[in-house]
């Protein structure tokens, strides 16, 4: 393996990862402290601190937000929060499913919007904060999905928060997939209409709790679910949401700008764009920057002008962000060769994973979860992969089911066939290793 | 809310029961039908918003001061009471029904621990295999629940619950320490039949999904409940 493992900064104490004996504070996870009565807001904090100090960081838990000094690109520096050693991986663990997050043009793009606007906004968009640049983002997300008008957003979340808590109120159904993310289930919440949650992917069941609803019916998807790499099984779906008469809403955060000939999402691939009252997608993910849109008909953008509370108090998306986007969005439709680049990394990489016999769960897209089923090894595993010189996040439960522990590979178009034969060997070695093949 | 220890008649010794199978199974259900069961001082846990935990309990005691016996518990998984200094439990319910086989047993908890009781014996049935457990509870020839939960790996454990209890005399709660070899998954492989019976009245068996979410079984164990405490709160 070519992998280069550097250390710029004195070694520290290592993080012990042997199995951690069971019970007591060994068997709790974040779930355990979220619930609690007591007579003191505080009283969680010393149980809490006890856990993190005590067992979650130092056998594992200190994998997450280790800070990065490169770009998201497919070789990556960080250091490692244990030791503080500072690591050059090869990275499968980023959004950047174009790599256009660092494209030239884009920085450009940004460096000149900084020079012209500044730093921020310094305004809500619906008072002093909407520039010329996010003017033209707009209209040109609204363009590219064919729809009437686009809304941006200062974040993804901001974006399901504020378009669902929009439109529903006490008395109205909010009906959605039980694997939404937690963008849309907060948006439900503070809407205060009624949640129901059909069992994921499964059209029978939402058949089943659409009925005995009446009123304003909200059916809310997903194209792509972040945590498995499946698809919705869109057309069922809008069937049966259709046949009761519910508006449809579909986030294609992890979709758009990849599915589809002209990279509308999933919507498009299965041909059902127009069936679908609300589309929503991110900026943070294909095209690399963040924010959010909602694009739909030219009412929706008005009534959500007013109504959109997490839009209207908060600042505009900085101007330099949305000129690196608007850049982005224009790259992505001029040169389709990055989605069909990405589709070939990801057969090429799933033909590597499918001789090595790993388990890859029920993915069909460009995230495709490593499948662990061990919530006490995956730390373990995690940690060695590293070592060998791969990113890659563990995902375990309250995320994903109890024993569901999986890691998230995200293909981009800018990996390479050598670095995805690199990360398949390291990831083939590493599970033998480990007594996981 | 406080508690006070050893209040309510309890004496302050630990009460322990052997047991060899221990099985549970967890339900989301509505919490709206959650808060019919609670009383207000309790609040429920939802693993999805508006959707609250209905548990399944049931254990084949073979020694214990109430003898050898059988029991069906119902609950509604609640937040946990959280003290300065005090262990935290792995999670904390509200049994708000148990059936027992014999009547020595159901005198014994609710004399001793405040539990709330179906007040004839039921018939409850174990049949543990190699990698699944059977349970069929009925009463009078009528079948209550049957429920089929499966293993996944198995480990010694010692879990800490609290368990809350609420009758016409007040409020109280006990923590339960369950030694045991334990097996708990989510794979969605068990199930569940809520039969219309008095027993199963409190709940809206249509909205309770066949198979559980998350599925539990212990096995060769032993059951210890601290000595009760007598909270104070309002809401008596």
């Amino acid at each position: 393996m070519a992998t280069r493992i550097s250390s710029t900064m004195p070694p520290g104490p290592q993080p012990s990862v042997a199995a951690a004996p069971p019970g007591g504070i060994a068997d709790f996870d974040y779930s355990n402290f979220y619930y609690s009565s007591s007579d003191d807001i505080f009283a969680i904090f010393d149980p809490y601190n006890e856990w993190w100090y005590g067992h979650a960081r130092n056998n594992g838990y200190y994998l997450y937000s280790q800070p990065m000094s490169t770009p998201p690109g497919p070789r990556i520096d960080l250091e490692e929060q244990m030791g503080h050693e500072r690591l050059h991986l090869l990275n499968l663990a980023s959004y950047n499913y174009l790599g256009l997050s660092y494209h030239p043009e884009v920085i450009d793009a940004a460096k000149q919007a900084l020079d012209q606007y500044g730093l921020g906004a310094a305004g809500s968009p619906i008072l002093s904060g909407t520039m010329e640049i996010h003017v033209q983002l707009e209209k040109a997300i609204a363009k590219f999905k064919q729809k009437d008008a686009a809304m941006v957003f200062p974040t993804g979340y901001s974006t399901n928060v504020g378009l669902i808590s929009a439109l529903m109120r006490p008395g109205d159904w909010v009906i959605m997939d039980q694997n939404v993310h937690a963008s849309i289930v907060d948006g439900a919440i503070l809407s205060k209409a009624n949640v129901r949650f059909f069992r994921h992917n499964r059209p029978d069941d939402l058949e089943k709790k659409l009925s005995g609803t009446s009123g304003k019916r909200l059916v809310i998807v997903e194209g792509v679910y972040s945590m498995d790499g499946d698809e919705a099984r869109l057309p069922e779906i809008v069937e049966v949401a259709k046949r009761h008469d519910a508006r449809i809403m579909i986030d294609e955060a992890h979709s758009s700008f990849l599915y589809g000939k002209a990279g509308r999402g999933v919507a498009e691939k299965y041909g059902v764009e127009d069936d679908i009252d609300i589309h929503v997608g991110t900026f943070s993910k294909a095209l690399g920057g963040m924010g959010g849109f909602v694009a739909g008909s030219q009412s929706l953008y008005n009534y959500l002008m007013g109504f959109a509370r997490s839009r209207v108090f908060s600042c505009a998306l900085a101007p330099a962000v949305s000129a690196g986007v608007l850049q982005a969005l224009h790259i992505a439709e001029r040169e389709p060769q990055l989605r069909e680049t990405l589709w070939s990394n990801v057969a090429h990489m799933r033909g590597l994973l499918a001789e090595a016999g790993i388990d890859v769960g029920e993915s069909t897209s460009q995230i495709i979860p490593i499948m662990i089923r061990n919530d006490r090894k995956i730390f373990g595993i995690a940690r060695a992969l590293q070592r060998a010189g791969l990113y890659l996040q563990p995902i375990i439960y309250p995320a994903v089911a109890k024993n569901r522990s999986r890691f998230r590979i995200s293909i981009s178009a800018v990996h390479t066939s050598q670095q995805l034969d690199e990360a398949a060997t390291i990831l083939s070695d590493v599970l033998q290793a480990e007594g996981m093949r | 809310m406080s508690g006070t220890n050893g209040a309510g008649g309890a004496s302050p010794e630990f009460v322990k029961y052997h047991f060899r199978h221990a099985i549970g199974g967890f339900f989301e259900f509505p919490t709206a039908n959650a808060r019919k069961i609670l009383p207000p001082h309790l609040h429920p846990v939802e693993p999805h918003h508006g959707q609250s935990v209905f548990s399944v309990m049931a254990f084949d005691f073979h020694k214990s001061m109430a003898g050898e016996y059988g029991e069906l518990i119902l609950s509604v998984l609640v937040m946990p009471r959280v003290e300065p200094g005090a262990l935290l439990p792995r999670s904390a319910f509200y049994p708000f029904l148990l059936g027992t086989t014999t009547k020595a047993a159901r005198d014994h908890a609710i004399a001793r621990w405040h539990l709330p009781h179906f007040m004839e014996n039921i018939d409850l049935a174990f049949d543990a295999r190699a990698d699944e457990i059977r349970i069929a509870a009925a009463h009078g020839g009528r079948p209550i629940i049957d429920m089929r939960i499966t293993d996944y790996d198995w480990e010694q454990v010692s879990h800490r619950y609290q368990c809350f209890m609420h009758d016409a005399d007040g409020s109280y709660m006990s923590t339960i320490v369950m030694d045991a070899d334990f097996s708990e998954n989510e794979e969605e492989r068990g199930d569940i039949t809520i039969h219309p019976h008095a027993f199963t009245a409190a709940i809206d068996r249509d909205s309770v999904n066949t198979m559980p979410f998350r599925e539990l079984w212990m096995r060769d164990g032993l059951q210890t409940f601290h000595p009760l405490e007598t909270l104070a709160t309002a809401a008596v």
